[in-house]
């Protein structure tokens, strides 16, 4: 707490000085009826020791569990790692790589087209819809991006890439989660953008990923493949629990 | 030795007498709940499409994930939509009053609720800045966080120079609160609603105890001790608190710092480039194309960006350095707000940041937001309380008074 200027002596409402090695300033006690510990009797006191001990043990048992579970894996995760988890999910989970080790260095572009059914009975298939690139131009210009153009899309690919192999195989509950919810977010997309004409109805959806490098700074002599490299998902059939409000 | 036992005494007496950093933590209040504020307002468009039932991550979909997770979400105790309404309102409007600072302990009691409710039902919509409003909700319950510049604090002055003329002060709406919260504390409970992870449940049933327990004492206690105890017990948990929320800053710092170092763009300069490239992350091409043009500025941010982040936990230790690198770090954030198009990321790092601020700044801070309102509002109704100064900030100048003797119960009730 030392190390922690200002607010130790603000209390106070003296302009006492913090000294940089921690030692107070000997301003210490002002007059008036004596508060804290030193107001208390013994029995008090020993009440006073307890929560302080309890809270001492607490504040550092938390701040070692989540320090653990930020720091990369090393011989205590691997041996305690089920106690960590217990501690830190669900409600202290976090992640601060922040562009690190390294920055993302590829845009990704999800797209997505759609098998449309005609009254007729026939079936079309319409052209890609590149999703990512309306997030994109919705974000151009805007000091306020939503959650729903920077994040939504973005995130829900990760989430399906995290839960798949190379083969687009999904690995447990979360795999097909994420499918599901992908589906949801191309169905609600290709809604909005009229996809499906009057009279006609989604039948079947396929996704697609665009992946190219950022070009690197002109003044860098690097070069890298200006080639995009895609992912094709299969085609996925569509039913009532992919609209909006059909998974209830 | 004896150097030595003097100094863990005098550090007791210290972290048991007062609460630590009222301006400090009454600046992250305001900023976490304003950050939360102004994202719920600029979702609203949104709400359904981000935390509704019937949008992407749909209510069937979350509830698969939460009955494996845990997690806490009021949102998931019903799926109608007027449900969802009402606690998306209930988010608001406890961050409007967790910012107001009235009946501090509870509203952040209830702020935590919403965040929790709202985030936990939608994960895979959130970022940094909702993993760090995630934490810091929950924190924040165990801070006295409301000693300055809240409504609390003025109500506790008013009650005091009421009391000072001889007036008896009852406080109906503290009971009311907390008798109609409990009310759906035990209703949620016996439903089984809170059956998942134990986190939440404990600190919304200590929460409700502890109050109970505050207000009983004060009132029925025949000797001061119990109430100077539980003072003191409520110190301590507020400074164990504010160490957490500041060891906590240092990890992100320390993590984002220390796994960049290992990244080879991080290493050749060029890492601050790509960002700035990103579809998802560039809403002002031509401005990014401005600022990456030179090779050397470039290299300058990226090995700027590390060490500042490396080094800033290091540098507590030293006041003065640490306020230029934290005056670095929040001109960073600021400008990665509109550079990279995350406001609500960099408004919460910034809050963040602000635990670290020093008094003195805040104290100048607030006394020129309190002449900034005087301005706007010309008020007639000037000091109507002896002792009372313009200005709610300028409150624990007051405690030399005669009429707050009470040392260490300045601006906070339970």
């Amino acid at each position: 707490m030392d190390a922690y200027d200002g607010g130790s002596n603000a209390p106070d409402g003296a302009d006492g000085v913090v000294e940089p090695d921690g030692r107070e300033a000997s301003d210490e006690p002002a007059a008036g009826p004596r508060t804290g510990v030193a107001a208390l009797s013994l029995r008090y006191q020993i009440g006073a020791a307890i929560a302080l001990a309890c809270v001492a043990v607490a504040v550092c048992v938390h701040i070692g569990m989540v320090f653990l579970h930020v720091a990369p894996s090393n011989t205590v995760t691997k041996q305690h790692g089920q106690a960590i988890d217990d501690w830190i999910y669900p409600e202290f989970e976090q992640n601060w790589k922040l562009f690190a080790p390294n920055p993302l260095q590829q845009n990704i572009a999800v797209q997505v087209r759609a098998q449309v059914g005609r009254p007729d009975g026939g079936r079309t298939n319409t052209g890609w819809y590149d999703l990512s690139a309306q997030d994109g131009r919705a974000i151009d210009g805007n000091l306020l991006p939503s959650h729903t153009q920077q994040n939504e899309l973005r995130r829900a690919w990760d989430f399906f890439l995290a839960t798949h192999d190379a083969e687009n195989r999904p690995s447990g509950l979360r795999g097909a989660l994420s499918e599901s919810y992908l589906r949801r977010i191309v169905v609600m997309r290709l809604d909005r953008d009229g996809a499906a004409g009057r009279g006609e109805t989604i039948e079947r959806v396929q996704v697609r990923s665009r992946t190219t490098n950022v070009p690197p700074p002109e003044w860098s002599t690097e070069q890298v493949s200006e080639q995009p490299v895609f992912r094709v998902l299969p085609w996925w059939s569509v039913s009532a629990d992919d609209f909006e409000g059909g998974d209830r | 030795m004896n150097r030595c036992a003097l100094a863990v005494s005098g550090g007791i007496a210290r972290v048991t007498e007062a609460a630590l950093g009222p301006y400090q933590t009454a600046v992250i209040r305001i900023g976490f709940s304003a950050t939360w504020l102004l994202f719920l307002l600029r979702e609203l468009p949104h709400r359904q499409e981000l935390y509704g039932p019937d949008g992407p991550w749909s209510f069937g979909l979350a509830e698969q994930l939460i009955s494996d997770n845990g997690a806490f979400t009021a949102l998931m105790w019903s799926d109608d939509g007027l449900w969802f309404e009402a606690v998306y309102a209930f988010a608001v409007l406890t961050s409007v009053l967790l910012l107001l600072g009235w009946r501090t302990r509870t509203m952040s009691v209830l702020f935590m609720v919403g965040v929790l409710s709202l985030q936990n039902r939608s994960v895979f919509m959130g970022d940094g800045g909702d993993n760090v409003l995630h934490l810091m909700c929950l924190y924040l319950v165990f801070t006295r966080c409301g000693q300055v510049w809240s409504l609390d604090e003025r109500r506790e002055r008013r009650v005091r120079a009421a009391r000072a003329r001889g007036e008896r002060v009852v406080d109906r709406v503290g009971p009311a609160l907390w008798g109609v919260l409990g009310l759906m504390l035990v209703t949620v409970t016996v439903a089984g609603e809170l059956d998942g992870d134990v986190t939440v449940p404990v600190i919304l049933w200590g929460v409700w105890v502890a109050l109970a327990v505050w207000w009983v004492v004060g009132r029925l206690a025949r000797s001061d001790e119990p109430r100077i105890l539980l003072d003191v017990v409520g110190n301590i948990v507020h400074n164990g608190a504010l160490l957490v929320i500041m060891a906590e800053a240092c990890l992100i710092y320390a993590t984002a710092g220390w796994y960049k170092i290992q990244g080879s763009r991080w290493q050749d300069g060029t890492a601050v480039y790509y960002p700035l490239h990103l579809d998802y992350f560039s809403p002002w091409p031509a401005l990014a194309d401005v600022l990456s043009a030179s090779g050397t500025l470039v290299m300058l941010v990226t090995y700027g960006t590390v060490i500042v982040q490396v080094a800033f936990p290091f540098t507590l230790f030293h006041r003065r350095v640490k306020n230029v690198l934290l005056a670095a770090m929040i001109t960073e954030h600021a400008v990665i707000a509109v550079v990279l198009g995350l406001p609500f990321f960099s408004l919460a790092m910034i809050a963040a940041d602000a635990v670290f601020l020093p008094t003195s700044f805040l104290r100048r801070l607030g006394d020129w937001a309190a002449r900034a309102r005087g301005r706007v509002f010309r008020r007639e109704d000037a000091p109507k309380v002896p002792g009372q100064r313009i200005g709610d900030e300028a409150a624990p100048q007051n405690r030399g008074n005669p009429e707050n003797p009470d040392h260490t119960r300045v601006g906070f009730t339970a």
